[in-house]
């Protein structure tokens, strides 16, 4: 699960505020818990800290500053669960605080592929 | 019944319910309809051959169950063949169903549900549903779409892909959230009403044992959910029209228009239960679908309740069609209205509504259809029969181009 949310909604929000966050993920945590698990999860710094990585079509690397895509939402954590279906998923994912969007995607298997 | 026919019969009719038993037994869509398909397959190879079997569905059933189970078989020997390879441990195991069975104990409703889930977009939820639960032919699903057929099959494609991908339960849904899926189901049961009602291709006028199984769907979910109003606008249309099924084909296998009916060959007990449902459930206060679904069993209603043909209260459908309109102004709904007013004002008039209507039907051949019947009225039999050309080239349903064919004859003679 991608979460998205305004970053600086964050920065500003008073710890009352903060403190709803933390329980809106405590939420979350413990219904994972009660239908699966939380393999791992973790929150991330902001997108304009990030550093982008492309090869260039004629060979070169560039390294760029910022995300992806600059957006007003960014991806600003993950969660890595494993739960019996999407309803399930959806919600648990309900629980989030409610100014995230939330992608839930699903974790493949690729074909033929052996880790090193 | 020859061995052919008795495959497509069965096909028809139990295709939903041997997708669900399989589903509820392997839990593997991906493999489910693929090995159906085969076991339908051998079955038009040695049907012929060996003679019908004296359960036609337990042998598809059968034959089915054993696809799937050779399949399985195949992937864990894969599996092991390859320990590196990461088998995901309840991928093929008996994994919990997500609903004890106790709610809703239709197979074929439970499969509803998962083709209707949210998580799918409309219109591949309502072609999931009609190709897995009616098993209404991919060729005339893209024709209920009004796309063509390589498009919808690649839109089943990627439906069934996301079930199987992302995980979508194949269960009955909390009933807190079953309220909202209800009315992506009427929308489902109506596509799935309609490909028996007016089937786009093939030898068949209608195909009523498709439309019943429709109108069977909303019946078992109104039952669980009594009071529904969505569910009991959309049963009263899905009756009034199907009551109408024995006089829409004549003896001779020809097509009987709505006036020329023998109206003494309806369905009354049908009529009088969907009367009965409009009378109790509110006209107001209600969701958009759900009040295009109240008009359209409304305007139904004038038509089931006249006496005979010369007695429709064209002026109150004229009405009830322009609120229709009003909410839900596709072309379908616009091209029906423009028929009403035809009847009501003149053939002048109707032909005036269809004017605008060619862009967004390109490929109908109701609209042709209709134009050339409102131009024979008009005295204009030449402008007739060029707009029935088109209407007979367009059509891909045999009874319903016959009877095109015919009345294109009649006006070409009338002009000599």
């Amino acid at each position: 699960m991608l979460t998205a949310s305004d970053a600086s909604a964050w920065e500003s929000a008073p710890a009352q505020v903060r403190e709803e966050y933390f329980d809106a993920h405590r939420a979350f945590e413990r219904a994972v818990a009660g239908r699966g698990t939380t393999v791992v999860g973790a929150a991330l710094a902001d997108a304009d800290t990030a550093t982008t990585l492309r090869h260039g079509p004629a060979g070169g690397l560039t390294v760029t500053d910022g995300p992806f895509v600059e957006l007003a939402e960014q991806i600003g954590g993950f969660y890595l669960v494993d739960l019996p279906d999407l309803d399930a998923a959806v919600a648990a994912a309900a629980l989030l605080p409610a100014s995230y969007a939330v992608e839930i995607r699903p974790v493949i298997e690729i074909e033929g592929y052996e880790p090193a | 019944m020859t061995p052919d026919e008795a495959l497509s019969a069965v096909v028809r009719e139990e295709w939903g319910r041997l997708v669900s038993l399989l589903l509820a037994q392997f839990r593997r869509l991906d493999l489910v309809e693929d090995a159906l398909g085969d076991a339908v397959e051998a079955a038009a190879r040695t049907w012929p051959r060996d003679g019908t079997p004296d359960r036609p569905a337990a042998w598809l059933m059968t034959a089915a169950r054993r696809r799937v189970l050779d399949r399985l078989r195949a992937e864990a020997m894969a599996a092991r063949k390859e320990p590196l390879l990461l088998v995901d441990a309840h991928g093929t195991g008996p994994a919990a169903m997500a609903d004890p069975g106790d709610l809703v104990g239709d197979d074929v409703l439970r499969l509803v549900l998962m083709c209707c889930h949210p998580a799918l977009a409309p219109d591949v939820a309502s072609a999931l549903a009609l190709r897995l639960v009616v098993g209404v032919p991919t060729a005339d699903i893209a024709r209920l779409f009004l796309v063509p057929e390589p498009t919808m099959a690649a839109r089943l494609t990627r439906g069934k892909r996301k079930i199987v991908t992302a995980g979508i339960p194949f269960g009955v849904p909390d009933a807190s959230a079953l309220p909202e899926r209800l009315e992506v189901v009427a929308q489902v049961a109506y596509l799935a009403f309609t490909a028996g009602y007016a089937p786009g291709t093939g030898p068949d006028l209608l195909r009523a044992d498709l439309s019943g199984e429709a109108v069977r769907l909303v019946r078992v979910t109104l039952a669980l959910r009594p009071g529904e109003p969505v569910l009991q606008a959309l049963l009263a249309l899905l009756l009034l029209q199907h009551s109408r099924r024995d006089a829409r084909v004549g003896g001779d296998g020809r097509l009987v228009l709505l006036p020329d009916q023998d109206r003494s060959r309806w369905q009354h007990d049908e009529v009088a239960e969907a009367l009965d449902l409009l009378e109790r459930m509110p006209a107001t206060g209600l969701s958009a679908q759900t009040a295009s679904y109240r008009l359209q069993a409304v305007v139904a209603a004038e038509h089931a309740t006249a006496a005979t043909a010369s007695d429709t209260r064209w002026d109150r459908i004229c009405a009830h069609y322009a609120a229709l309109v009003a909410l839900n102004p596709s072309p379908a709904v616009r091209l029906a209205a423009a028929v009403a007013v035809a009847e009501r004002d003149g053939p002048e008039a109707g032909l005036l509504a269809l004017a605008d209507l060619d862009d967004a039907l390109p490929h109908s051949h109701r609209l042709p259809a209709v134009r050339g019947e409102l131009f024979a009225r008009a005295g204009e039999p030449a402008a007739a029969v060029e707009a029935l050309d088109i209407a007979i080239t367009r059509c891909r349903n045999d009874v319903e181009r016959e009877h095109l064919t015919r009345r294109r004859a009649e006006l070409a003679g009338s002009r000599e």
